[in-house]
Order: structure tokens, then sequence, then C-alpha cells
């Protein structure tokens, strides 16, 4: 196929996917498996995309409308790039299966699944884009589709969590605005590539630090980094569970992927890099600790996900704060397992709560079920595990690397941060397996019918395979991060000099 | 022209930051709007007025920047789309909690 294809499908399959699902509204099984063809083609083509940059290591371009690179919009498949696109599309066309065998009336609504091949396209979108107002669009375009799929949720409180969403997300909308109009005055370009050149040519611009504080706020919003987190733990627990764990795995990985791109190319003169990466550090650190202790606090299983995200996401933005070659394939290879095991672990929450009684995910209301649904013990147990960082499954391999990275650069504190978090993890995670699963039921109640645990189980599976065979995903981590140590390959392969 | 637009953007992000940390989740909503006007008002100046005649014309004078007028184009159309989305929402929030007091939307606590 060519480059023009592979690059563009990914957006484009999704993108026409969703109005043409539209009209396939009447008739809602044909509707659901056009939605998960179109995801299975999309996740293909991704596959085949990071199987030709494995030929052709300097990434792949595509001019938009054959304008010349600082002009138009130009799509970059760099390694980066790339790796996050599988792991969108990876994740994305589980959340389908799910969707697929959901017993949730939000699930049948006509517009479900137009809105989850949205979410889909523009997420693939903000990562493979080149130009920064491009990625304001696609970002915008991911909140709306969030909004509206949190919004139809079959939980009460959904529209209230959407509305918070929503109001949060538009004042970083806004933020990131302020930033393309900073960047745009100072250096007169949007381009990413070409933004990397000026911005080194000429750092000491004043707009370029006024930028770069925008820039910072907006990510942390999209990213659900700890001060600006508030609006997270609600949005993630009253949202329909196959979109709950899309947002709680793979939407706040943007933010992780607006650092990258900071921290790597844009803002590279020292000054600013060290304030950059001090503040994410900081935040990193004070993320984990929150998350941890905030997630043992909870009573309900899709919250005290929501807040141990808060805690991984940390890990991951200590590994960017560090910013060696190995520290950054550590985030890279943490954002993956991440995203594969919370995804996994909201849907066997998600699993758990329709199968309940009355349907809700919180602990009074799942204490003592777990009796007569074995097998989403084991998958938990499983999850849990791998939430934890205890081998042989993946969340070993992406905490080992993190170490790894932080023995490197002299700051070993990070085994003692690794161990707090892991044992807060375990605390927060047995102790639902324990209400879930060991405690006596004394109502005796009955387990409904509910969604199929098709897609937690290849998810959990994956963790397996990943944690025991990671050698693959640590090499295209290990690619991606020494791509990124060098800027001038970036802007060399979109600005074509 | 420079002062006026410093002035007009300045107002705006005034009114709109007051609007915003209002309790009223009507008033807040418009604060946003009054914001994100404020922006778009901001990317116009930066380039839009820097020549005298539009662009891709044959005129001979200094021709004013495309870009930021493409760029707020696209920017108040996404507002305007996230400004009804706002609108729906909240029509639902007033339906289901009877009220717009900030302080009672707030039953998803745990």
């Amino acid at each position: 196929m060519s480059p023009v294809l592979l690059i563009t499908l990914p957006i484009l399959l999704p993108l026409l996917g969703a109005p043409l699902a539209i009209f396939l509204r009447r008739n809602h099984r044909l509707q659901s498996y056009f939605a998960l063809g179109v995801s299975t083609l999309a996740l293909l083509v991704s596959l085949w995309l990071a199987w030709t940059l494995r030929s052709q290591p300097s990434g792949l371009v595509v001019q938009l409308g054959s304008w010349p690179a600082p002009f138009g919009i130009s799509l970059v498949a760099d390694p980066v790039s790339v790796f996050f696109l599988l792991m969108v599309q990876l994740v994305m066309w589980s959340g389908f299966v799910y969707s697929l065998g959901s017993k949730e009336y939000s699930a049948s609504y006509p517009t479900y699944y137009p809105f989850f091949l949205m979410l889909s396209a523009s997420l693939s979108g903000a990562f493979l884009t080149g130009d920064l107002f491009n990625l304001f669009v696609f970002a915008e375009l991911v909140v709306i589709s969030g909004t509206v799929l949190t919004a139809i949720s079959d939980d009460r409180y959904g529209v209230e969590a959407a509305y918070k969403y929503f109001y949060i997300s538009l004042l970083a909308s806004v933020m990131l605005l302020l930033a393309v109009g900073s960047l745009y005055i100072a250096y007169g370009t949007l381009n990413m590539a070409d933004l990397a050149r000026r911005i080194s040519e000429s750092p000491d611009n004043p707009y370029a630090s006024l930028a770069m504080i925008f820039l910072l706020a907006a990510f942390m919003v999209k990213g659900a980094v700890m001060p600006f987190h508030f609006w997270q733990p609600d949005f993630h627990t009253a949202a329909p569970t196959p979109v709950s764990a899309m947002l709680s795995s793979i939407v706040v990985k943007l933010g992780v992927y607006g650092f990258l791109r900071m921290s790597t190319l844009l803002f590279l003169e020292a000054d600013a890099l060290a304030v950059l990466r001090g503040v994410l550090i900081v935040v990193g650190v004070t993320g984990v600790v929150l998350g941890g202790l905030a997630a043992i606090g909870t009573f309900n299983a899709k919250r005290m996900l929501a807040y141990s995200t808060l805690a991984q996401i940390g890990f991951i933005l200590v590994g960017i704060g560090w910013g060696t070659e190995v520290s950054l394939a550590a985030a890279l290879i943490f954002s993956f397992n991440h995203s594969l095991i919370k995804s996994a672990m909201l849907m066997i929450a998600g699993y758990l709560s329709s199968r309940a009684p009355v349907k809700g995910a919180t602990f009074t209301n799942l204490t003592g079920l777990g009796k007569q649904l074995p097998a989403a013990g084991v998958l938990f147990f499983l999850g849990s595990m791998a939430l934890a960082g205890l081998p042989p499954l993946n969340g070993f391999i992406s905490k080992f690397w993190l170490f790894k990275s932080g023995v490197e650069v002299d700051r070993l504190w990070i085994l003692g941060l690794i161990g707090f978090s892991g044992l807060l993890t375990l605390i927060y995670t047995l102790r639902a397996f324990q209400k879930i699963w060991w405690q006596a039921d004394e109502t005796e109640r009955q387990v409904k019918k509910g969604d199929s645990l098709l897609a937690p189980a290849f998810l959990i599976s994956l963790c397996i395979l990943f944690g025991l065979w990671p050698e693959r995903l640590v090499e295209l981590a290990h690619a991606a991060a020494s791509w990124m140590i060098d800027p001038a390959q970036y802007i060399a392969l979109v600005l074509g000099g | 022209m420079n002062l006026l637009m410093a002035l007009a953007v300045g107002t705006l992000f005034g009114i709109g930051m007051f609007q915003i940390l209002r309790r009223n989740v009507i008033r807040s909503a418009i604060g946003m709007v009054i914001l994100s006007n404020g922006v778009n008002l901001f990317l116009l100046s930066t380039g839009a007025y820097d020549g005298v005649v539009a662009a891709y014309t044959t005129a001979s004078q200094q021709i004013s920047d495309p870009v930021p007028q493409a760029l707020i184009l696209t920017a108040i159309v996404i507002s305007m789309g996230g400004f009804s989305m706002v609108l729906a929402l909240l029509y639902v929030l007033s339906v289901r909690y009877k009220t717009s007091d900030s302080d009672q939307i707030n039953e998803l606590k745990y």
C-alpha cells in the first residue's frame, strides 16, 4: 500500500465509518458488526504501518493536499506516533468487542457506535498529526465524542460527570488555543517540526515560555495529571463500561503524548527543559502517592481504578521527566502496558456491575457476588497482579524498565516509590477481590445475565503474553525512544531537509 | 489597532474569567463563550491585520496573513459546537436536578 493510504486510513476508516454507521441505525446488529469491522480494518492497517516502519525506520510522512511541509498539514508516522497508534487501535478494538457483548442500554443507542468510531478516528488523528492546530481540532473531537458517550450512560449521574469533563476540557482547549496563538506570534508557523527548528534558533522569545506554560496546563487537563485530575474519577465512574475503559486507558495518553512531544521536540532550550522536567517529576511523584492513597479510600470498583490511573500516569511522567533514552522507552512501555491492564480491569468491573442484581459498581452492591462468577475472579486477580507490577505479568516489565532507567540516572528513590505504589495497589485491589470473591453474600442474591467476558479475557491474555515475551514491545519502545532523543530526525523527516 | 485589540482581548478575558467563577452554571457557561471569543480575538490579533489587502488577490499592496483567519474560522466553529453541547447538557441537568446552582449538582461523590 502507498504511504498516503497507510497513514490516512487509520483516521479515515473510522471517520467515514461513523456517518455510514448512522445510516445503519435501523438494524442495530448490523450496525455493531459494521463498526467492529471498521475497527478491525483500522487495526490491521495500523499493524501494516508498524510493519512498514520496520523496513523504513526513518518514518513516513504525508503532506495533505500536496502542500509542502510548513504550509500544509502533515501527517507524520514516526516510531513514536505509530507506537501510540497501535496502542489506541488495539484497545479500541477490544472496546468494540466488549460493546458487542454488552447488555447496557446506552450501547443500543443509534449514535453509540458512530461516536465510538469517532473517538477512534480522533485519537488516531491526534497521535498522527504533525500540526499543532490540527492536534487541537482532534483533541476537541476526542472530548466531544467522549462527552456524548458518557452523557448517554445508564448511570443516572452520567450527565453530571459529562458536564464536569466537558467544561474543564473546554477550558483546557482555551489554553491550547492560547498556546497556538503565542507560538504563531513568536515563530509564524504551527507545523511541529518547523516550530522545533525555529524555537531552537531563537529560544529566548518571551512567547515561547508563555506557550510552554499554556501547553503544560492543557495537556495536564487532558492527561488527568495530579492538580487537574478532579474531573477524572467522576467521569470514569459514570461512563458506560466500554467507554470508561477507553477513557481511562488511551484517552489520558493524549496528555502523555503531548508531554513527550513538548520535552523531546518543542522546548529543548536548557532552562525551559529543566523547568518542564522538574514539573513533570514533581506532579508525577505526587500523583503516584495521592492516586494510590485515594484509591484505598474509595467505595466503588470503577472509581478505585480511575484513581489508580492517576498513580500509573504519575510513573509515566517520572519517566518522561528524567528524559534519558532508557527512561523514555520505559515511559512508552509503561503507557502501553497500562492501557492494556487498565482497560481490562475496568471491563471486569463493568462485567460485575452488569451482573449484579442492582446495577452499579459500588462494593456494597458487589459484595459476595463473585462466588457465582469464578472466571471473572481469575481475570481480576491476574489484572491486579499486573497493576501492582508482579512478575510474570506485563506490569512487572514496565516497572522493571522504569527502575532500570532510574538506576542509570542515579535516582534510586524510584525503587521506594515503585514499592510503595505496588503495596498500595495490592491493598486496594486485593481488598476489592476479597470483598467480591471471598466474602459471603448474606442475602443470597442471584446474578442476572450481563456483559460478556470475551474482551477482558483477550486483554488479560495479552497482559500475560507481553509479560512473558516482552522483547518485541521493548524493541519497539527503544526504537521510538532513540528516535525521540534526536529531534533533528523528526525535523528532517517532515521538512525533507 | 494593536492597543484596541489588546484592550478588547483583555476586557473579554476579564469578563469571561469573572463569569466562569460564578456559582450559577448558566452564567459560567456564558462566561466560557466570552472567554473563547476572547481567545478567537487573540488569534486574530496574531497577524490578520498586518497587511492592507486580502491574500490571494491581484492587488500589489502588502497582503494580510491568511493563516490566523483560517485558524479562527475553525476555532469559532468548534467553540460553537462546544457551546451547543454545553447548553444541551445544561438542559438535561436542569431537568434532573431542578437547579442551576453548581453547589447543588454534586451527587457524584463515590
